[in-house]
């Protein structure tokens, strides 16, 4: 039953991450990127980490996406006209056949990697002797274990990404706000730039 | 769920390759953003699978804690990267009322 949805959220999150590529409307590529998070949400569950299942709703869905809905829909793009040709049109351009050769070369590497890859990746959990399954099984939502090693021996990492974080506040309202009189002059300078 | 791990890191690698080709193909910033988060959310995928491949590896079942810290990281560099392209999204509209990456090129010529 588990194996089965697995499989069913592998093949809709596929989908959805396609229809990312080539759907028109800004906001149904949002709209099928989340559908394609919520999908990937389900098999973290499936396989255990319950812990990232939450943080994957509730950042990517529930922030990330929100921020990317709300600057197309603050700039308005989906009544622009067309910016260009979408679908199965895409492949007709120049350099498409480049393209499609690298995504190619990329999955064969992946794929490639998964077949070189030690015995345990083809191993299924119903291999694994019972009483390795429930200590698998027994850890509470990852969450307990995941709290120790981040506030420990992960303690680095965390104090940088904060710092990472502070910096990205402080860029994200200097690069957004609009510029300042004297600044003007110089923005003025450029082609097409005459916007006040 | 009894899946391989094999099984999760082809799925992390079809869903990598499609953002791979999404971002070379489309020329709307705001999509190809889309396409590198679609990218690092395959990465996760790929730390999640490890992490599960190397805790059926240990005999004693313990899980093996690096790959979802790891993707807690990306998660969070996802985030920042999403809202830092999002603001040179609204600057760009701003100066040049356009969001195709083929109308900035002043770099290019």
């Amino acid at each position: 039953m588990a194996n089965a949805l697995f499989y069913l959220m592998a093949a809709l999150s596929v989908v959805a991450a396609v229809g990312v590529v080539l759907l028109r409307n800004p906001i149904a590529n949002v709209l099928s990127l989340l559908f394609s998070f919520f999908c990937l949400a389900t098999i973290y569950l499936l396989a255990g980490f319950q812990f990232l299942a939450a943080a994957q709703i509730l950042v990517y869905a529930g922030a990330i996406m929100v921020l990317f809905l709300f600057v197309i829909m603050l700039l308005n793009l989906a009544s622009l006209p067309a910016l260009e040709d979408t679908g199965l049109a895409l492949f007709a351009r120049g350099r498409s056949g480049v393209t499609v050769v690298v995504a190619a070369a990329l999955l064969c590497l992946g794929l490639a990697a998964v077949v070189g890859s030690p015995a345990t990746a083809a191993q299924t959990l119903a291999d694994m002797p019972p009483d390795g399954i429930d200590a698998i099984k027994g850890t509470p939502g990852l969450t307990e274990g995941m709290a120790g090693e981040m506030f420990g021996r992960y303690l680095l990492p965390f104090e940088a990404v904060s710092m990472l974080l502070l910096a990205t506040a402080v860029a994200v309202v200097v690069l957004a706000k609009r510029n300042r009189p004297g600044l003007e002059v110089r923005a003025g300078r450029d082609a097409g730039s005459d916007v006040s | 769920m009894t899946v391989p791990s094999a099984h999760l890191f082809i799925l992390a690698a079809i869903l990598f390759s499609i953002g791979a080709a999404g971002f070379f193909l489309r020329r709307n910033v705001i999509v190809v953003l889309m396409c590198i988060e679609l990218m690092l959310n395959a990465a996760n995928l790929t730390f999640l699978a490890a992490s599960r491949m190397h805790s059926l590896d240990v005999p004693g079942g313990r899980l093996d804690l690096q790959g979802p810290i790891f993707a807690i990281f990306v998660i969070v560099v996802a985030a920042v990267e999403a809202a830092v392209g999002l603001a040179l999204v609204i600057a760009l509209y701003r100066r040049k009322q356009t969001v195709s990456l083929d109308d900035v090129v002043e770099l290019k010529d």
